[in-house]
Formats: C-alpha cells, sequence, structure tokens
C-alpha cells in the first residue's frame, strides 16, 4: 500500500509534467531527425564512377544497353574479358574491379533457359550501383531468363557487423543518459529541497521509499533509453546508406533477450545513480560524482573494442556484461546460460544497491548530516 | 495530573565536529555534546514548551522524539512506544513539523493529503473523511487543486501543518513553529497550535520566544547547553514574569549576565 502510494507519487510527478515527458521523448525524436537528414545529405550527392566489369559470355546487345544506361550519368564502364574467375573474385572484394557479369551460352537466342549472375561487393558504393543499374537494364529487356546476384559479403551481415560495433556502446549511453536525467533530480532534488525528510517522518519502511524511488524512475528511464535507442536504430541504416530491412535478420528470440537485458539493466544504472544521489547533498554534488561514474561507465562499455578477447569471468562485471551480450546477441552467438547468468548478476546488484539505499535513508549522518 | 503522554529519560545525543567548524570555533574538540541526560514529561492534552537559546540543543531533542536521530544514550516513550526500539509505531503516534521538512511545490494540497495519508496507512475512506473535515477547518478547501508551489505562504504553512496530522497522531510535535514567518502566518500556527489543544491534541514545541511559551503553553523547560536547567507548569518557573525568571536561571546557571 505505502510502496504503491510511493510508486504512483513518481509516475504522477513524471506524467502530469509536460516539460519532463518532452525531456525525456525528445532526444530520440533529435536524434532520429538529424541523422535521417545526415543521411539524406550524405548519400543524395552525385557521384561518378569509372566501372571495371569482367564479361563471360556473348550478349552484346545487353552489355551496350547496360553501358548507354551507364554513361547517362557522366560514368564510364571498361569491359574486360574473365579469363580467371577466381582472380576476378578476388579484385572485386579488393575494390580493384567493379562486377563480374556472366551470360550463359546463346544467352539471345534462347532467353527462357539462360541466366545472368552479377557478382559485385554492396560495401562497395561503385559495385552496388553497378548492380543497380544492370538489374533494372536486364528487367526493362522483358526477357523470360533468371538474374543471379552473388554479393560477396551479404546485406544481412553488413547489418549485423554495423549492429554489433555501434550498437551496444550507444545503448549503455542512452541508457545511462536517460537514469541519469531522471534520477538526479528524483532523488537529491528531493534531498535538497527537504521534502524526502517529511516522508521519512511517516511509518513507511525506509526499503519502500528505496524501491518506491527505483522501481517507477527504472520503468521512467526504460521509456527515456528507448526513445533514443529507437531514434538510433531507424535512423542509422539511413545514415549508413542501407535500408532497415538489413538490420532485421535477427530472431524474436534475440528480442525477447535484448529486452531481457534491458529490463535488468535499466534498474541497475537507476539504483546505482539513485545510491550517489541519496549520499550527495545536492543535486550538484550528485552531478559531479555521476559525471565520474559516467566516464567509467563509458570505458568499460568500450573494453571490448581494444581488448578482443574476453573471459567468461566478465559475465560478473556490470555494464561490460551487458556490453558483451549485445555484441554476442547481435552475431548471433550469445549462449543461453551467459544471457540468463548476466541479467541474473544485474538484478543481484541492484538488489544489492536497494538495501545500500535502504541503509542511507536510516542514516542520520547521510540524510541529515550538514 | 492527566496522563502521562511524553516521558523523555536521560536522553543524550553527541555529534563529531569536522576539521572546518572546529576551525571556525577555534576549538580542538573532536565531538561536541548536543543534548546531556535530560528528562522530562509531557501530559495528554497540555502545550508543553522547549524554552532555549540558539544551540541549546532543543531541535535535537526534537529530532530524537521524532525518530529522525538515535540517541547514543536514554531513550523516549511516546504513546508507550520506545523512539529507540519502536521508531515506526512512534512515527504513526506523532505529527512533526519543522522549516526543514518541506512539501513538493509540483503537487496540490488533495494530493499531498492524499499521499501522506498512505503513508501513514489509513484507509482511503478514512483519509477523504479527515481531509473534507481539515481542510473546512482551515479553510483550504477552496485551494484544494492549487499547486503548492502557488500557495501564499500563509496557507501553505497551514497545508503544511494540515499534513502533520493527517493521521490524527496523538502528539504533535512543532520546532520553532513561528520561526521566520511573518505575523500573519504566526498567527495562523498559533491559531493552529490553541486549536490543536482543544481537540485533546499534546504538543511539544522548541522556542526561544517568550510571548509564545507564555500564550501557549501549560509545562515549560528551559534548556542551556543540552542540560534541562528547570521544568514544571508555566506559573512555577515563570513567577510572574518568564523573561526574568529565564534570565535570573541563566546568570545562576552559567555564571555570567548576557
Amino acid at each position: 500500500m505505502k510502496l504503491f502510494a510511493l510508486m504512483k507519487k513518481e509516475f504522477h510527478r513524471f506524467f502530469h509534467d509536460p516539460r519532463l515527458i518532452v525531456t525525456m521523448l525528445l532526444p530520440g525524436i533529435v536524434i532520429f531527425l538529424l541523422y535521417t537528414f545526415l543521411g539524406e545529405v550524405i548519400h543524395t550527392e552525385p557521384q561518378t564512377y569509372d566501372y571495371k566489369v569482367y564479361v563471360q559470355g556473348e550478349a552484346p546487345a545487353v552489355t551496350s544497353m547496360i553501358e548507354a544506361a551507364i554513361e547517362v550519368g557522366d560514368n564510364t564502364v571498361e569491359w574486360l574479358p574473365l579469363e580467371d574467375i577466381d582472380a576476378a573474385k578476388k579484385e572485386v572484394e579488393e575494390g580493384n574491379a567493379t562486377a563480374i557479369l556472366t551470360f550463359t551460352e546463346n544467352f539471345m537466342q534462347f532467353p527462357e533457359n539462360s541466366a545472368v549472375s552479377i557478382v559485385y561487393d554492396p560495401m562497395d558504393e561503385a559495385g552496388s550501383g553497378f548492380y543497380g543499374i544492370s538489374v533494372a537494364v536486364l528487367q526493362e529487356i522483358g526477357m523470360k531468363f533468371s538474374i543471379l546476384s552473388e554479393p560477396l559479403t551479404s546485406d544481412e551481415n553488413i547489418g549485423r557487423e554495423i549492429m554489433q560495433q555501434i550498437l551496444p556502446f550507444i545503448l549503455v549511453c542512452f541508457v545511462f543518459s536517460a537514469c541519469m536525467s531522471v534520477t538526479l533530480e528524483s532523488v537529491a532534488g528531493e534531498k535538497e529541497r527537504g521534502t524526502l525528510s517529511t516522508i521519512l517522518v511517516t511509518s513507511a519502511k525506509r526499503y519502500h521509499i528505496a524501491l518506491g524511488k527505483i522501481l517507477p524512475l527504472a520503468c521512467i528511464s526504460m521509456l527515456g533509453a528507448l526513445s533514443s535507442f529507437l531514434g538510433v536504430a531507424l535512423s542509422m541504416p539511413k545514415l549508413m546508406g542501407l535500408s532497415v530491412g538489413m538490420l532485421g535478420g535477427y530472431t524474436f528470440g534475440s528480442y525477447i533477450l535484448l529486452l531481457l537485458l534491458i529490463v535488468s539493466f535499466v534498474p541497475l544504472i537507476v539504483a546505482l545513480i539513485s545510491l550517489i544521489s541519496t549520499a550527495s547533498r545536492s543535486v550538484k554534488e550528485a552531478s559531479a560524482y555521476t559525471s565520474v561514474l559516467m566516464i567509467f561507465v563509458m570505458v568499460i562499455s568500450l573494453v571490448t573494442a581494444f581488448v578482443p578477447v574476453i573471459g567468461d569471468w566478465a559475465v560478473v562485471i556490470p555494464v561490460l556484461n551487458a556490453v558483451i551480450f549485445v555484441q554476442q546477441l547481435l552475431a548471433g552467438t550469445l549462449p543461453v546460460w551467459q544471457s540468463l547468468v548476466s541479467v541474473g548478476m544485474n538484478l543481484f546488484y541492484t538488489a544489492a544497491l536497494v538495501f545500500a539505499m535502504t541503509k542511507m535513508l536510516s542514516s542520520e549522518k547521510i540524510m541529515f548530516g550538514k | 495530573m492527566s496522563e502521562e503522554i511524553v516521558r523523555a529519560e536521560g536522553l543524550k545525543k553527541t555529534f563529531t565536529l569536522s576539521k572546518k567548524q572546529q576551525k571556525i570555533e577555534k576549538t580542538g574538540e573532536t565531538r561536541r555534546i548536543a543534548v546531556n541526560d535530560l528528562s522530562f514529561s509531557a501530559y495528554r492534552g497540555e502545550i508543553y514548551g522547549l524554552l532555549g537559546p540558539n544551540g541549546a540543543g532543543k531541535t535535537t531533542t526534537l529530532r530524537m522524539l521524532s525518530t529522525l536521530i538515535r540517541p547514543d544514550a536514554g531513550d523516549a516513550v511516546i504513546c508507550g512506544h520506545s523512539v529507540v526500539k519502536e521508531p515506526a509505531k512512534v512515527r504513526d503516534e506523532i505529527g512533526f513539523m519543522t522549516s526543514e521538512l518541506k512539501l513538493e511545490g509540483f503537487f496540490t494540497p488533495d494530493y499531498l493529503f492524499n499521499f501522506f495519508g498512505a503513508m501513514h496507512g489509513m484507509e482511503k475512506g478514512a483519509i477523504e473523511r479527515r481531509k473534507r473535515e481539515l481542510f473546512a477547518k482551515f479553510g483550504i478547501d477552496k485551494f484544494a487543486e492549487v499547486q503548492v508551489k502557488n500557495l501564499s505562504t500563509g496557507m501553505l504553512q497551514k497545508v503544511s501543518l494540515v499534513i502533520a496530522i493527517v493521521h490524527d497522531p496523538s502528539v504533535v510535535i512543532f520546532d520553532e513553529p513561528t520561526n521566520g514567518l511573518d505575523v500573519l502566518t504566526a498567527k495562523v500556527v498559533t491559531d493552529f497550535l490553541a486549536e490543536l489543544k482543544a481537540m485533546g491534541k499534546s504538543v511539544l514545541l522548541s522556542t526561544h520566544i517568550f510571548s509564545l511559551v507564555e500564550k501557549l503553553c501549560d509545562r515549560v523547560g528551559i534548556i542551556f547547553d543540552g542540560k534541562m536547567a528547570a521544568e514544571g507548569p508555566l506559573e512555577e518557573i515563570a513567577k510572574g514574569d518568564l523573561e526574568k525568571s529565564f534570565f535570573d536561571l541563566y546568570y545562576n546557571v552559567k555564571g555570567e549576565m548576557l
């Protein structure tokens, strides 16, 4: 009853103050608009390419149509006869050649039984540009032949690689800043204004007061983190010049595991900041300490970028376990035991922090010391 | 004599002096005794005043009684519950008011009344009945839905007082009730204290204002340097002039004139 009233008060404070809601959701919206705008600017600049394409098989009518389409945009194309397919593929991979175009025998005479294959590197802008033009020309011809595309790197892999490198760090950053913006004011602010003491003279138990702060603040922080995270996740493909579909190669289970992680990670960060806020005498003091904590968290979340192999012991290190969790999840190599232990450890640390905050709320030196 | 409702026995509280405080006070002492072996009793339906200069230990005593801080030695029993052993039960028996306890400006008196009622474990129906009664009595009903930050000082003080007694406590403890208030707001508070007494509540207050004690208190305890210098019914202590008696006592105890 008392815990419910305390939680309700925090929610009421947040959801009845339009400024707080806007402050919480605005970063996500701004990030989305800004990144999308940047992506539009970066990827719509007109560029010219000198394509170098290996050709195997006879289809001069088709190649001349492709050439005509390519030269419309001031691009040039050099057709080279294919002698060694492996050497040519290597050249494409290294960016020395644009693509390999292979027509089956008697391509023009028997289109129904024919096929054309295009080997290209989708990470290379010229390669993906050539692929797009070629497919458009081949489709325009209207004959019933097969078009076989052979990307040297799969779109899904590209998406995953980007996600693996950037998203864990971004996730930690946004979770932390969302938690900080809500928690600092709510705990240290109340302490500074003397409104927390007013609750302490009631018969509410100290752990109810601690939980009454941490639980609703964690829910509110999750909304903020989710807004920022969605802003990044949805605008990132545009910024990178990829399609949203490339980032969708994850199973429903992956998303559930990610959700579990967030549900355990956000209360941990909120509890950590709440503890600092409770120990501080003012919002200013709490901000200073939390900034130091933020630097620690950022450093830990970047450890994996510099240390390629980290042992299983990392599951017990908060923040680091979350970063590794997200990386392995995105790579599709996350063991179930590791995910459950990480979530369990986060919840354990949160419980320990709630206990410590309860002790602090009972300490007259911390609550009433000058 | 009526029923004893507060009994303090041998209360003692010591604080550690920081290096900064030691430097300011030019002392090598690392600890300061704020309250030293303080004992007194207050009775049902009476107003008890703790009178003393600044730094005498009045606020520390009231904080111990309200369970915000724990005595180093001694104990106090309020309505049969020990402040040391049963602090949560004591908190349900008392209403504590001090200028250091504030209400969040974002909320309305109506919301805060409901919230603090719930904090004291009251049922919804009981909170509503109590709210209707107190809001009407103190003229808060018209301002029930105005955010606390937009209330006048007087109205804010009324709201604070009413919220302190939301759970109908037997004992109401006020630390420096009129300190820093303008004459109008101070009258709101003194009228409120008289009203509480009329309602049969016991009130414990700390003050350094003689007129407030003379006007309201039935019993008085005079504190110097954390020790009880004199205690008893107002007439016995004041002997017709409280201010003169206070300074005579001060001279006797401290050996110096002010």
